[in-house]
């Protein structure tokens, strides 16, 4: 039986709970806090370079370029302070840029994977080598990132890329029974110049829509009653916080960029059947010889492990190893274990290759 | 024996079990709605709603676009796709100007290697005082 005391204290209790889930969910939290410098920008392109904390005679001298997806931001490499991808290498003394692509306007819906791995790209790294003074340099694309750098790994082998290293990398198309979204983007029932004369670029709304319907009941209620469940822990609500900001971050993919990952990815899988042309030139993957570390998240729903395991087989690269972790798409590299499985593999397999 | 103490320190917590019966009847619901996203049904249901909401809205933001082209015209103001072309070529520029950016680098590297060293030391191009804290 309770007291009128107990049930007082626990209205009070329920309203400090409840005030707290609207705040988490209605505010956006401090993220992307390590130190950087802007070296570059072209159009919305911005590529910066963390402050380095190890002295330049312990650091790497082979710099790390990090290049995420076109249709998400790229702080979910440096998510928040203490639980960050960049601070944890550049703590183990990697010289780390990143690359940002930016929010895609009107003006950008020509803009084509072509523009962003042969233009856009190749910029920066000449910007990366005259700002670390080094010809060679690692590469990490994550997702449609790692489309990027592997297209741009295949046209331009002999740059100076000596680590490439590819996240839950979508390159092979061809189990369609387990890559949903080649389901839903099949030209039957999915008209995607319909959706381009209407918006000019593919929304961000959409594309996270999609994301989200892959694992509806996980996304929309388990994971707003976990927060709930968790309102008691501050740390598990503050990364939470951290991750929902992220999340709704959403910014609309380049039109034109999106027509060829649907049309000549999704639906011709034309990088893997070495049919791809970008810039006129025939991309072939066998070209690639730099050291290559593929990580695949065995729980992901985005790409699942078909899609990135091919690519290993293909190349030239005598150097060459796939890293399977439990684990979703963003997971594997954002949470809560990243830096007990993931972080500390990427690390320890750069570091052996980058003197 | 600290374990039993522990045990005996946690609180009954009437709603423990309620908890448990919902997150497994969520995860078993979870699972089929995969298997339901992942079917053909699924893709062409979501496709044919998708298809009908841009059809139908389609005139609707043909008309809206038409009258306000006109309205800018008469205003004398700048339509979006008139700013988007001007981006455009704000783009192409910039792309000429690191061109030149990249020429000047590889001009200024191999006139310091032609030239020998003044002092022990190669000139070498000074880092831009663009860069600035992000």
């Amino acid at each position: 039986m309770q007291t009128p005391v107990s049930v007082t204290e626990e209205t009070l209790a329920f309203q400090k709970r409840l005030r707290t889930f609207v705040k988490v969910l209605s505010t956006k939290a401090a993220i992307a806090q390590t130190p950087k410098e802007l070296v570059w920008t072209l159009n919305k392109t911005k590529l910066y370079r963390y402050v380095p904390v190890v002295p330049a005679e312990n650091r790497f001298p082979v710099p790390l370029l990090l290049v995420f997806a076109i249709m998400n931001r790229p702080y979910i490499l440096d998510l928040r302070p203490g639980h960050s991808f960049v601070e944890f290498m550049i703590r183990s003394g990697f010289d780390v840029y990143l690359l940002d692509w930016g929010r895609p306007g009107l003006e950008d819906m020509g803009t084509k994977l072509d523009d962003y791995a042969m233009e856009y790209l190749p910029r920066a790294i000449r910007k990366v080598k005259e700002v670390s003074g080094c010809q060679e340099f690692s590469m990490l694309g994550w997702c449609i990132g790692a489309i990027l750098t592997t297209i741009y790994a295949a046209i331009r082998p002999d740059d100076g890329l000596r680590n490439l290293l590819l996240l839950t990398a979508p390159l092979d198309f061809s189990d369609r029974n387990h890559v949903t979204f080649a389901r839903w983007t099949d030209e039957r029932y999915f008209d995607v110049e319909k959706i381009l004369a209407a918006f000019g670029n593919m929304p961000g709304e959409m594309i996270d829509y999609g994301a989200r319907a892959l694992k509806p009941v996980d996304n929309y209620i388990t994971n707003y009653y976990k927060l709930w469940d968790n309102l008691d822990n501050p740390r598990a609500v503050e990364a939470w916080h951290a991750m929902n900001t992220w999340v709704t971050d959403n910014i609309p993919m380049a039109g034109a960029a999106y027509r060829q990952l649907i049309v000549e990815l999704y639906r011709k899988n034309a990088l893997m059947q070495n049919q791809l042309r970008i810039k006129d030139e025939l991309v072939d993957v066998s070209n690639i010889r730099a050291n290559l570390l593929t990580v695949i998240a065995t729980g992901d729903h985005i790409t699942p492990p078909c899609q990135s395991e091919a690519i290993l087989g293909r190349v030239s690269s005598t150097d060459k190893e796939t890293y399977h972790i439990p684990g979703g798409h963003i997971g594997i590299m954002a949470g809560s274990s990243a830096h007990r499985t993931t972080w500390p593999h990427i690390q320890e397999w750069l570091s052996a290759r980058s003197r | 024996m600290p374990e039993q103490v522990g045990e005996q320190a946690k609180p009954f917590d009437p709603f423990e079990s309620i908890r448990g019966m919902r997150d497994a009847y969520l995860e078993s619901i979870s699972k089929t709605m995969v298997e339901a996203v992942n079917s053909e049904s699924y893709a062409q249901a979501t496709g044919a709603m998708l298809d009908y909401a841009l059809s139908a809205s389609a005139p609707f933001r043909e008309a809206l676009e038409r009258s306000m082209a006109q309205t800018l015209q008469q205003l004398s103001l700048p339509s979006r796709q008139d700013v988007a072309a001007l981006a455009e070529r704000f783009t192409n520029v910039e792309m000429r100007l690191d061109d030149l950016d990249a020429k000047i680098d590889r001009v200024l590297q191999g006139m310091a290697k032609a030239a020998p060293p003044r002092n022990g030391k190669r000139q070498t191009r000074p880092r831009k005082a663009a860069a600035k804290r992000a």
